[in-house]
């Protein structure tokens, strides 16, 4: 199993975070430690670019969520970029396809 | 369950011969035959063992409650008998295990025909009329002794206080390692063999019996020897000239020629 | 003249001085340095008779000498146990190896006590190889034994709190799985003309686990059922559990209609944990039984909110997923959708409802791949047309086959009509 990775990047639109690896229980608290972190601003977007994420459990999932709502309530947006299939289905699975917008790659989620 | 490997039992000397099995005494494994086998092995097929619990015996057989009796041990005799299916042998057994062999004689006649008692002791401790050698003050202080573990070879404490379980194999003449018991079986086998008292078990003996006694016993003295004999009906007492608790040990010819000439006139 | 270059050293005078300490030295005569060595010394014959003891090992006893030499043996010193080691192992060995070193023994002393000590012997061959005597010295351990005693104290110490830990540990364990056995029912009613079956794997005893399910009465003829998973673990999962479980139960008796009932769940859900700062959320499926006993068939009604669509196993051997598409993770909107979906089981059929701790479960070389919908399908559809705890028995096999690849809860149901041919019933 690979550990997970978090690179945070700034872009136009508002920060991008990274995620490679495996985000599960025991790594988690890794990704809500960088959410934490952030301090959005309102109007911006937070990318979760997930093009490199190999694996992602219910831990994930809640991580997930708790960033929405989070950034709802700074009035700033929340949207996933790459979502790998696997985790594609997990999310179709809870119906949070529908909740999130979900972009092709990085690069269009942050075209301004 | 594998009674050769869980009692270590070897099998030695001429297989067409009369069998002879070697018992050893509390305290110590099959390797303090090791001056009486060589005389032995030209005319006889000799069995030895470790009692479980002790030598290289399988530790995960022992059971508190049945070595907390005599009877115990004489089972294991019984099932090694059994396992090598051996009819009218000839039982040597050294001190405690004297005793042993003839509580194993009354719950299997068939199996053993002959006695060797080697500083035999049916009850360790003084009583009325009797002499055993030791107040229950001693036995009192002996067992509390073994309790602490306090004695024996001073590395011997490190694995006691460090806990470690795995103690090294007794390897074939690894120098300190004769004899080398678990503690916490050993108490168990030292309160069983002090604290019994078999002498009326004695006269229910019907097969011949040799008793060997030493002058000079710290552990049996010269009046218990007397008594086993008394005791046991048609038995025969030899004295040896020998020192201490193990004549098989400090004077193997005359105690190895004694046995001889037991098993010459069976 | 007193002082002239005397006042120098000389160095002839150094060396004098040399001489003079070495010459006090040598007062110290070999009986002196023998009687008062900072050891016991005794020389027995091979008997164990003594034949020389030193004045330091007979200061230690509180003996005269006239009282040991040719009088005692040196088994007469020690204690019972050490006599007893000593003539089962001591003198064998010093008889096999002529030497034995650094045994601990303990004396007997004068006045009743005893004195621990450490033990060396040699044998001295006369000329021609035979044994004359044996040499021992014997060293005072009464230091090192109270540092042992010491230490086997602390350890003592050390084992019995570990055997506190081990006896709160167990304690704890055993309240937890009497919180987890709360969360889910004892038995299942019995639903007229249905057969059901469960199983539960718990993945860690420390852990109480988030999967739950039940079937209870609705009506006189309807029934209710919900199997589901809480996100995360422990004791706030355990609340949220059984926030769950009554909140279905309560808003089914009140509309059994599943979309319904899961909708007053998100509600309840949203309300309590949104803003908390800690979303908690569940997946579930919930649904109503409704048996016609004119044709033994076996209408089902169901709805999901984020979890895996559940399968149905035809009596012709066939099975499918029974899709709930887009239904949301019930408590993360205030608002949120569910799909319903219908279906009829006959006899010989079987609805099987799971959580992903079965579908998540790690699986291949590394454990790097996940079993998968599609496995799943195609295991249960080896046992289509059997009874329900035929086909959870199966399944309760594959959980254990995937050893330590499971890490997570499983709860199964698997409800069913019987089969009409009379054998395949008896299987129960």
């Amino acid at each position: 199993m690979s550990p997970l990775k978090i690179t945070a990047r700034a872009a136009a639109t508002g920060p991008v975070l990274e995620l490679a690896g495996e985000l599960d229980y025991a790594n988690v608290a890794e990704l809500h430690g960088a959410l934490d972190s952030l301090a959005l601003q309102p109007g911006q977007c937070l990318v979760l670019d997930m093009s490199g994420l190999e694996f992602c459990d219910s831990s994930g999932i809640t991580a997930l969520i708790a960033a929405r709502s989070n950034a709802q309530a700074v009035r700033a947006d929340v949207v996933l970029a790459a979502v790998p299939p696997n985790t594609l289905r997990v999310l179709r699975i809870v119906g949070l396809d529908q909740i999130f917008t979900i972009h092709p790659d990085s690069e269009s989620a942050t075209r301004p | 369950m594998d009674i050769a490997s869980r009692n270590n039992v070897t099998v030695t000397g001429n297989a067409q011969g009369p069998t002879v099995v070697l018992a050893h005494g509390f305290g110590c494994d099959q390797n303090m035959w090791r001056l009486t086998v060589p005389a032995l092995v030209d005319d006889y097929r000799v069995v030895l063992f470790d009692y479980v619990g002790s030598g290289r015996s399988d530790a995960s057989a022992f059971s508190e409650s049945r070595y907390a009796s005599l009877d115990g041990y004489a089972r294991d005799v019984v099932e090694v008998c059994e396992a090598l299916d051996l009819r009218d042998a000839v039982f040597v057994g050294h001190s405690v295990s004297a005793m042993i062999g003839v509580l194993a004689a009354g719950l299997a006649p068939e199996r053993i025909g002959a006695l060797v008692m080697v500083a035999p002791s049916p009850r360790y401790i003084d009583d009325e009329g009797y002499r055993g050698g030791f107040s229950a003050e001693d036995i009192d202080e002996l067992l509390a002794s073994l309790e602490a573990n306090y004695l024996g070879w001073s590395a011997a404490m490190a694995p006691v206080i460090m806990g470690n379980a795995d103690r090294p194999e007794l390897g074939d003449e690894l120098r300190n390692s004769f004899c080398a018991t678990d503690p916490d079986m050993a108490r168990v086998f030292a309160r069983t063999t002090f604290l019994s008292d078999s002498r009326d078990d004695l006269k229910r003996v019907t097969v011949p019996t040799l008793v060997l006694e030493c002058t000079q016993d710290a552990i049996a003295p010269r009046e218990v020897g007397a008594f086993v004999h008394q005791a046991i009906p048609g038995s025969t007492l030899v004295t040896l000239d020998a020192t201490g608790h193990c004549p098989h040990l400090s004077a193997p010819e005359a105690t190895n020629q004694a046995i001889v000439d037991f098993l010459a006139s069976l | 003249m007193m002082c002239r270059a005397d006042q120098q050293p000389d160095p002839q005078d150094a060396d004098r001085a040399a001489d003079a300490m070495f010459a006090a030295l040598l007062e110290d005569s070999d009986e002196d340095l023998y009687e008062n060595a900072p050891c016991g010394y005794l020389s027995t014959l091979m008997d164990g008779t003594i034949a020389k003891i030193n004045g330091t090992l007979l200061d230690w006893l509180g003996l005269e000498r006239e009282a040991v030499v040719g009088r005692k043996r040196f088994t007469d010193l020690l204690t019972i146990g050490g006599k007893l080691y000593h003539e089962t192992h001591f003198a064998p060995l010093l008889r096999m190896q002529s030497e034995i070193s650094g045994i601990a023994l303990e004396m007997k002393q004068n006045d009743g006590a005893r004195m621990p000590v450490l033990v060396s012997s040699v044998v001295k061959h006369g000329t021609t190889g035979q044994p004359l005597l044996i040499r021992t010295t014997v060293f005072d351990a009464r230091d090192r034994r109270a540092y042992e005693e010491e230490l086997l104290r602390r350890r003592e110490a050390a084992e019995e709190a570990r055997r506190q830990a081990e006896a709160d540990r167990a304690r704890l364990q055993e309240a937890l799985a009497v919180l987890q056995q709360s969360l889910l029912p004892d038995s299942l009613p019995p639903v007229p003309g249905v057969q059901t079956a469960t199983h539960y794997h718990t993945a860690s005893p420390d852990r109480l686990g988030g999967d739950f399910y039940d079937v209870f009465a609705l009506d006189g003829r309807r029934f209710g059922f919900f199997l589901g998973d809480v996100c995360g673990k422990g004791p706030q999962a355990a609340a949220l559990t059984s926030l769950t479980r009554y909140t279905l139960r309560a808003a089914a008796l009140h509309d059994p209609d599943p979309v319904s009932a899961l909708t007053t769940l998100n509600t309840v859900l949203h309300e309590r944990y949104a803003g908390s700062g800690d979303p908690r959320y569940c997946t579930a499926v919930y649904g109503t039984l409704d048996p016609d006993p004119a044709t033994g068939q076996l209408a089902v009604h169901l709805a999901a909110g984020g979890h895996p669509p559940v399968i149905v196993l035809r009596a012709d051997g066939t099975a499918d997923f029974l899709p709930t598409p887009g239904g949301l993770l019930v408590g993360i909107l205030p608002s949120a959708r569910f799909t319903d979906a219908k279906t009829v089981l006959g006899p010989g059929d079987t609805l099987l409802l799971y959580t992903d701790g079965l579908t998540e479960a790690r699986t291949g070389q590394g454990r790097a791949d996940l079993y998968g919908d599609e496995a799943l399908l195609a295991f249960v559809t080896a046992h289509a047309g059997r009874p329900p705890h035929a086909v959870v028995q199966a399944l309760t096999g594959l959980l254990d086959s995937f050893g330590d690849g499971l890490d997570d809860d499983t709860a199964l149901l698997a409800i069913g009509v019987p089969a009409s041919d009379p054998q395949t019933r008896n299987e129960r």
